[in-house]
């Protein structure tokens, strides 16, 4: 058993190990001559001017979001849906239940605007 | 095939529709007219706590759904506790939710989605449905917390509980896999049958995560980094809740897991040891870093810090191996987070209703507040002196039942480092007294309480000052649950 996870080990520590070594070789071979426009964070293009945060619509990540809770929806729906003959009428209303909950949700999100764009 | 009894879950399922039930006429009733909102879910909470009273009292034990769950009077005390919280909460909370015009409709739903949560923790028989419970509770308080619409604050507590609650989410997981292979099994009394008597690395590893896990949930000391800032940005009613109802499921689910779950192996040495050095390091540092706070929420979240110390004395208690001992530290543990919610939840309902009325949480806010306001001073002080554990209040009695628990399982240097440090605490506690009542008002308003806010404080006060002349009915019903626990 142990031994096994053996070769675990020590591709572990070989794929570390190679990874220091990158790490290192360039600090070593590579010549090291800073000079103020080099370490400058844009080096190749132009100085910006005025602020550069901007504001971005999160209106995406609410689409996201909605369709990530029908998307989970579909993943409990599929096993249940292969199977709830077998499970009887309990397994058929708890499903309900669940999706009332979800619709009570989308309700929700649809009232307070999630869905409008702009 | 479905075989269990539907009418045992009758506090979840009340809970659960009253929450989506209140969401929904949220979003029916027109923006301008959701002050209505306040009188139904207030109601609606103390219904559903007679009920639980009820149920405490009359309903049977049982283990169902596979062991998933679990009825008994342990989980039901508890969810008298979350209730009584809810309801201070929800009274003292009405005009502060006043300013939120816009999500006014979602305050209560989501506050009873919380109490749901702990519920369910309460009562949890499995690892998962224990961390379905806290999760549930946990994603609600990230929302509560960042609460505040324009405060940036509120935003950066609510981001900051969000990052760190997850992170410690993920390593109670991590804990609750590493048991689950161990044991194949997520029930906490298969888990506890298959971990025997043996003791390996793995399990000590599993105990110190699992632990790490609820420590970050009850800011146990190395864990509790989080409080101080997400106390004082969230709105103060929801910090009120974060410091009582949370804390309580916290220390409901270290009660029956790390006790039942982990007491045949080796938690005699690894979590007892672990425990004993925490417990110690959280009074210490909770009390001594409550001095230099100038804000009030702060200071709570640092009084908390110490409070949550007290509790873990009575949870090393319980690890002698007598059924005597495990009881006398349950009910102490019972008992004082129990009075801890009273003694909080006044306190809270000043801090909340001078947030509310004067738009801050500093502590120069409350210079002179005994003229400005009787009431809410008398309240302030009587809070303080129970946490401080001063004699004829609730407090001195919680602290006397988990010392002297612990003393008789023959842990005395804890219970003098905790006697150390709820005097020093009078110090911290007291000093805001005499900001109240020496402190000039000059150029402050004065802010009478009214309605349902005054409501609240004056029956904390009282439950505070009753329960620490006449303990003997909660800890009876203490005493009922502990013993429930070990059956």
């Amino acid at each position: 058993m142990s031994h096994t996870f053996a070769a675990v080990g020590i591709a572990l520590v070989v794929a570390i190990a190679i990874n220091l070594i990158m790490m290192l070789m360039p600090k070593l071979l590579a010549p090291n001559k800073p000079v103020p426009e080099k370490l400058t964070p844009y080096e190749g293009g132009n100085v910006t001017i005025g602020r550069t945060w901007l504001g971005f619509k999160s209106n995406y990540f609410l689409y996201a979001i909605v369709f990530t809770a029908f998307d989970l929806e579909t993943v409990f729906l599929f096993p249940w849906a292969l199977s709830f003959r077998k499970l009887g009428t309990f397994a058929f209303i708890e499903m309900f239940i669940f999706i009332i909950i979800l619709l009570v949700g989308f309700w929700y999100a649809w009232k307070e605007g999630a869905l409008e764009w702009m | 095939m479905v075989n269990f009894e539907l009418s045992l879950l009758s506090t979840e399922i009340i809970m659960a529709v009253l929450g989506l039930g209140l969401f929904i006429i949220g979003l029916i009733l027109p923006r301008g007219s959701r002050k209505g909102m306040f009188s139904l879910a207030l109601f609606a909470t103390l219904g559903t706590l007679i009920y639980a009273i009820y149920d405490f009292f009359f309903s049977k034990n049982a283990l169902f759904l596979q062991g998933m769950f679990i009825h008994d009077q342990f989980a039901g005390i508890f969810k008298i506790m979350f209730l009584v919280a809810l309801l201070l909460v929800i009274l003292s909370s009405k005009a502060y939710v006043g300013q939120f015009a816009a999500h006014r409709g979602e305050f209560y739903p989501l506050l009873m989605l919380a109490t749901l949560g702990m519920i369910l923790m309460a009562g949890a028989g499995d690892l998962i449905t224990m961390y379905i419970g806290l999760e549930m509770m946990t994603i609600t308080f990230f929302i509560l917390v960042a609460y505040h619409p324009n405060d940036p604050k509120s935003s950066e507590a609510g981001i900051k509980y969000l990052v760190l609650g997850a992170s410690s989410s993920a390593i109670l997981l991590y804990g609750i896999s590493l048991i689950y292979g161990l044991t194949g099994s997520t029930q906490i009394f298969s888990v506890a049958q298959a971990l025997g008597s043996q003791l390996s690395p793995v399990t000590i590893l599993a105990t110190v995560m699992i632990l790490a896990g609820f420590g970050f949930k009850i800011t146990l000391v190395p864990f509790h980094m989080w409080a101080p800032d997400i106390y004082e940005g969230a709105p103060s009613p929801v910090t009120a809740f974060l410091a009582t109802a949370s804390k309580a499921a916290g220390f409901a689910v270290i009660v029956r897991f790390f006790l039942l779950m982990l007491y045949n192996q080796g938690f005699a040495e690894t979590g007892y040891v672990i425990l004993l050095v925490l417990a110690a390091l959280t009074m210490i540092i909770g009390n001594l870093m409550a001095f230099p706070q100038k804000n009030i929420q702060r200071l709570m979240a640092y009084s908390g810090i110490a409070q949550a110390g007290y509790v873990i004395v009575g949870i090393i208690a319980v690890s002698t191996p007598t059924i005597q001992a495990l009881e006398n530290g349950v009910k102490g543990v019972i008992f004082y987070l129990m009075i801890y919610i009273f003694a909080n939840m006044g306190a809270f309902a000043v801090i909340t209703h001078v947030a509310q009325s004067q738009g801050s949480t500093e502590i120069s806010a409350y210079s002179g507040l005994a003229k400005r306001s009787p009431l809410a001073a008398a309240v302030l002080t009587i809070s303080f002196l129970s946490l401080a554990g001063i004699p004829p209040l609730a407090g001195f009695v919680g602290k006397f039942y988990l010392f002297s628990a612990v003393i008789d399982s023959g842990v005395v240097w804890i219970a003098v480092i905790g006697f150390v440090m709820s005097m020093i605490s009078v110090y911290y506690y007291l000093s805001v007294v005499r900001v109240m009542y020496t402190g000039s008002s000059d150029g402050l308003p004065s802010v009478p309480v009214q309605g349902a806010a005054k409501f609240g404080m004056v029956f904390s006060m009282i439950i505070t000052i009753i329960l620490g002349i006449y303990p003997t009915p909660l800890a009876q019903m203490a005493l009922t649950a502990a013993s429930s626990l070990v059956k």
